[in-house]
């Protein structure tokens, strides 16, 4: 075999045919029937499905919400890992363990939890709502609950490099004369800025697909609270397979920009700090 | 000066990590820090920065006390053992960041970190970042940075330790060359002493907290007045030797030291002797130094320019070594310049005669320990004592055993069996002041009483009664506490109750004591006044807190006893008993 | 007697600093910490507190007799059956791609571990609809195996299927890094002293990589138990046959029936905070995430 280095380890031809057809069983063969649904579509039909007031509005709703989902998270996602890092307080440990407690909650129960907690009547919404604050069965709701399943990958994604921002570098910064504030906007942040896109990048990713937790609280209401995942199934329920498949290409293919979009930005930030000399 | 610590003391956690440490260092020095790791002396360099608060002490800059100054107001630069560069600004904006932070304009900003540039040689490198660079490139750009807001003082904490031996070299040239041309005040921290040897005006050796001993490179090597400095600064040889009125004796034979005493009274001394220092004949006629006995040689090893060469001593040779372990007690270690090998070629096995061609004796009082008991078995138990054995460990000493039967019976007429020397040690188990006082009159000169459950010391109190005792009882305090990291406490104790005149009085007793101790033996201490029976206090003190030693200086027995036996019978201290101008 | 530096030593220089306004600090670090457990307490701890005060707001009695529900318990024991046939299969997944990729060199080997990745990046009813594509009445099996008279959508292969897709890559990305970390030496001379391939998999490798391959199955188990969206997708909700724990408390959930609903939804915490235990436990032993 040209295509592999020579290794006196045993099993790889057994080990990479069965790791290949498993991934193709399970992953690539129904990925194929997914593209390939929505290609044999009419080209006219596609576009009907794909830019119906209904799904327009769906994007606006899923597309929008994980990206203040997103931006929230970042936020409070720095904040967060500021404080686990650089702060001793009793019940840290456990905090921190609780970060990742959406990973392993079942979306459906983070659902109707979160919907119980913000109704009208329950323990938060019933102070919000004198304040003309709805959340569930809103847009609010939407983002809320995405914020809480994507809230660990911002915090998991900024912690390890907060940790490795060197003191020496901060206390580098203080010898020659820098403010803390100063040395939090021009050494820490910057330094930590690839995490905190990665951060975004990767609750934005699961943001957009998020179905169980949001379907609870959102009330689904066409063109308002209804998100394209949710969209998706409808069609399935119809038995209109070609239109569910339409939308989640478009969904497949619109996260892939974004998600490039911020790679470039990223490249781009990288490449200023270059030229920001000349 | 432009660098002034003044009894700078930190702690972490009950443990001091930087101990009473007071340094001078003068306008545009370059002055090395030295020391194993954990020494406290990058603790020390962060505290001058201002990175660390400081527990206790001052430390002042070109006269401005900076002890409680932020760090970003000392003006000092700091250079990072990792360099510490900012990774995402280039080259430029590294250096340029504290003119930024101090609102400079762009044109003088520009000017002066070309004028950096040059300075490291690192011209056109402005717009690379920091991971374009190679690691001896990146320090060169943190000692420009550092050097940018033009600082009265420049850091440096292990700044070569993470490059590789060539490149380090060439950092440490240029280094050494913009500080002379700059004329700035520095500050190396290292653990390699070739690194201090190459660049220092002066070193300060540290060890455990405190700083042990400050001087030129080559004073410091050849007269260390301390058993670590002697054997942490390059190879020693240390042997226990005799101070006579004839000189110092090695192995009973009189080497011919310059040292020599005229009249002081024969003691047990400890002398260092370099492996360079060592001559290797074929025979006792040829030798140009002192002939010291026979060896064999044990082992050689070339290293490039120099020939290392191991020499067993004869049996017949009495010159205790002071190693590691039993096996090398007769091991000698030798160098040989290529230039002396080839007069003389030895090989391995092959007899020679050894002649020592200087010996440096170290000023320290104690220079070995005796477990002192009845039998054989409880000597030895004495000696395996967890302290003692702490205490010999650290000190690099050696512990021998001797047997006294009639230790404690106070009116056996069975005298001791020959001469004391070195630090006589009993175990504290009853009649203590007995047993101590039958040491002390058959010529014990130091004394320590240990108790069985002693604990490492993290204070030590130091006391004498009558001046006669005051210069030894600060040797010997000096000598323990550059080996053990605790804080030292001089007691001040007079009879009677406090009024403003005795008040003054011991005070001016406890500044004379502080700058003799400090001056004469190395020592900073803290001082305390009281007023009351001596023993009493000492008692009353010694049982405050856990973990206390006391050194105790008397000059007449009858002082001693009077009193005494409460405190060396009553608590879990040890007590070193220090007894000089006695008749 | 050493003066070694304790950890933290540099923490507690940053608080001794000289020249720094401590009570700005402590204002900064209280803001910090009110900021993040208020933050934690409203979206992560009131709903976990919500999921038991819900479910036994009519009392334990209540509570238990929910649990004796034929259909709940026929969704628990689907829930079940589904992981004790996904985890093992996705683990053996794991195992044999974390020795093809972490112990040699082949061209490809960065875009395997991508579409392994896959799934990760791939919502869910996405997931499950390929299936749905795939072998519903309407897809391109669908005709052949009604002729047949096989199902898998609607049934327990389909929901089996859609959880191993959503699954697939939780074991594989632990152990890929980390076999890839360990390194060969030990594999290898292990080879060359004769040991047989299986027996230096199970006496060298398995051992080196145990912490992670039981935080990746834990991992697995968790999302497989959890998995709402694919599952629903393929399931065809129906009660007692193709409703699995999560689906059956969105059915409950519908009906107004909150104590039973939350009921399920306990279970399920508890599942989850057991996750988190063991997860913390392997992290204890070293094992850290990357």
């Amino acid at each position: 075999m040209s295509f592999r280095k020579p290794s006196v380890l045993p099993g790889f031809g057994l080990t990479l045919g069965f790791t290949t057809f498993f991934l193709s069983a399970i992953v690539l063969l129904p990925l194929a029937a997914l593209v390939l649904s929505a290609a044999s579509m009419h080209w006219s039909d596609f576009v009907r499905v794909v830019s119906s007031p209904r799904a327009l509005g769906s994007y606006r709703l899923s597309f929008g919400a994980s990206l203040l989902a997103a931006t929230i998270n970042v936020v409070f996602g720095f904040i967060i890992a500021w404080t686990l890092v650089r702060y001793e307080f009793p019940g840290r440990k456990i905090i921190d363990a609780l970060i990742d407690m959406p990973f392993a909650l079942p979306t459906a129960v983070s659902g109707i939890a979160l919907t119980t907690v913000f109704a009208q009547n329950g323990w938060i919404g019933r102070y919000l709502e004198p304040l003309g604050v709805k959340v569930a069965y809103t847009w609010l709701g939407v983002t809320l609950a995405l914020t809480l399943i994507s809230m660990p990958f911002a915090v998991r994604a900024v912690q390890p490099a907060l940790q490795e921002v060197q003191r020496d570098l901060e206390e580098a910064a203080e010898t020659l004369g820098a403010r803390r504030v100063y040395v939090l906007w021009r050494i820490i942040l910057p330094t930590v800025l690839p995490a905190l896109l990665t951060g975004f990048t990767l609750a934005f990713a699961r943001a957009v697909g998020e179905y169980g937790s949001v379907i609870f609280i959102a009330g689904n209401l066409p063109m308002k609270t209804e998100i394209t995942p949710l969209l998706i199934v409808i069609h399935l329920e119809e038995f209109d397979y070609q239109g569910a498949a339409a939308l989640g290409v478009v969904m497949l293919a619109i996260s892939f920009v974004i998600l490039l979009a911020i790679n470039l930005l990223q490249a781009w930030g990288r490449r200023r700090h270059v030229q920001a000399a000349h | 000066m432009s660098i002034t610590l003044d009894q700078v003391t930190k702690h972490y956690g009950g443990a001091p990590v930087v101990n009473d440490v007071s340094l001078d260092i003068g306008d545009g020095e370059f002055f090395v820090l030295l020391g194993p790791s954990g020494s406290g002396k990058s603790t020390l360099l962060r505290a001058i920065a201002g990175l660390s608060g400081v527990d206790h002490g001052r430390i002042s800059l070109h006269g401005r006390d900076v002890t409680h100054v932020a760090a970003r107001k000392r003006g000092v630069g700091l250079v990072f053992q990792n360099y510490a560069l900012f990774r995402h600004m280039t080259v430029a904006d590294n250096i340029e960041f504290a003119l930024r932070v101090r609102h400079m304009r762009a044109r003088a900003r520009r000017a002066r970190r070309e004028e950096l540039l040059r300075l490291v040689a690192l011209e056109g490198m402005d717009d690379r970042l920091p991971a374009q660079l190679s690691g001896g490139q990146q320090q060169r750009v943190a000692v420009a940075r550092a050097l940018a807001h033009k600082p009265e003082v420049l850091l440096l904490d292990e700044p070569f330790g993470a490059l590789d031996a060539k490149i380090r070299e060439e950092l440490r040239r240029t280094i050494r060359q913009v500080q002379r041309e700059l004329g700035i005040t520095t500050v190396l921290v290292t653990h390699d002493q070739e690194e201090a040897f190459a660049m220092a005006d002066r070193i300060g050796i540290m060890n455990q907290g405190r700083l042990l001993e400050v001087g030129a490179p080559h004073e410091l090597y050849a007269r260390p007045a301390t058993r670590f400095v002697a054997t942490f600064l390059g190879a020693a040889n240390l042997f226990l030797a005799r101070r006579t009125p004839d000189g110092i004796q090695v192995g009973g034979k009189t080497m011919g030291s310059a040292e020599r005493a005229p009249g002081a009274p024969e003691h047990e001394v400890v002398a260092v002797v370099r492996p360079e220092e060592v001559e290797l004949a074929a025979a006792r006629e040829s030798l140009g130094s002192r002939y010291l006995g026979n060896g064999v040689i044990d082992e050689i090893t070339f290293t490039g320019a120099l020939e290392r060469l191991r020499v067993q001593l004869d049996e017949a040779v009495h010159a205790p070594l002071l190693a590691a372990s039993d096996a090398d007690a007769r091991a000698l270690q030798v160098t040989r310049t290529r230039q002396v090998n080839r007069g003389f070629e030895v090989q391995q096995g092959q007899t020679v005669a050894v002649g020592l061609r200087r010996v440096h004796v170290l000023p320290t009082p104690i220079s070995s320990f005796t477990a002192c008991a009845p039998s054989a078995l409880r000597a030895d138990v004495l000696s395996r004592q967890p302290l003692l054995a702490e205490l010999v460990a650290r000190m690099k000493t050696r512990v021998a055993v001797r047997i006294e039967p009639a230790l404690g019976h106070t009116d056996a007429p069975c005298e001791a069996q020959g001469e004391f020397f070195g630090t006589t040690v009993i175990a504290a188990e009853g009649d203590n002041v007995e047993r101590a006082e039958w040491l002390l009159r058959r010529g014990v000169k130091d004394l320590l009483v240990l108790p069985e459950a002693a604990a490492p010391p993290q204070r030590v109190l130091i006391h004498w009664m009558g001046e006669a005792a005051r210069s030894a009882t600060l040797a010997v305090s000096a000598s323990v506490l550059r080996h053990v990291p605790a804080e030292a406490v001089y007691l001040g104790i007079f009879p009677g109750r406090s009024d403003s005149e005795r008040h003054s009085y011991g005070m001016r007793e406890l500044l004379d004591a502080r700058s003799e101790a400090q001056a004469a033996h190395g020592l900073e201490m803290r001082t305390e006044l009281h007023f009351g029976d001596v023993a009493q206090e000492l008692t009353r003190r010694l049982a405050e807190a856990p973990a206390q030693m006391l050194i105790v200086g008397v000059t007449e027995l009858k002082h001693f006893a009077q009193g005494f036996r409460a405190l060396l019978d009553g608590g879990r201290w040890p007590v070193l008993i220090v007894q000089r101008g006695a008749p | 007697m050493a003066a070694v530096l304790p950890h933290g030593a540099l923490a507690d220089d940053a608080a001794t600093r000289p020249g720094e306004h401590t009570w700005v600090h402590a204002i900064v670090r209280w803001l910090c910490i009110t900021v993040s457990l208020t933050f934690i307490a409203a979206v992560l701890l009131a709903p976990l507190a919500t999921v038991f005060a819900m479910a036994l707001a009519h009392g334990l009695e209540v509570y238990a007799r929910s649990f004796a529900d034929p259909d709940t318990l026929a969704a628990i024991r689907l829930t079940l059956t589904t992981a004790l046939v996904v985890v093992p299969l996705n683990t053996v997944f794991g195992l044999a791609a974390a020795w093809a990729i972490g112990k040699f060199e082949f061209r490809g080997k960065s875009m395997l571990i991508t579409l392994i990745d896959l799934p990760l990046a791939i919502s869910p009813v996405i997931s499950g609809m390929v299936f749905v594509l795939l072998f519903g009445l309407h897809g391109w099996f669908g005709v052949w195996l009604q002729e047949h008279d096989i199902s898998i959508v609607f049934a327990l292969p389909g929901i089996i299927l859609a959880t191993m897709f959503v699954t697939f890559p939780y074991v594989a990305r632990e152990l890929i890094p980390l076999m890839q970390q360990v390194g060969n030496d030990e594999e290898e001379a292990a080879i060359t002293l004769g040991a047989g391939g299986w027996m230096t998999f199970f006496r060298v490798t398995l051992p080196k990589v145990r912490w992670g391959l039981v935080y990746g199955m834990v991992l697995c188990n968790a999302r497989a138990m959890g998995e709402f969206g694919a599952v629903s997708v393929v399931s065809g909700h129906i009660r007692g046959l193709t409703n699995t724990m999560p689906l059956h408390i969105e059915i409950l959930y519908n009906e107004y029936n909150f104590v039973g609903a939350f009921a399920v939804a306990s279970l399920l915490t508890l599942l989850a905070v057991l996750t988190l235990v063991v997860k913390t436990l392997v992290e204890r032993t070293g094992y850290r995430r990357r």
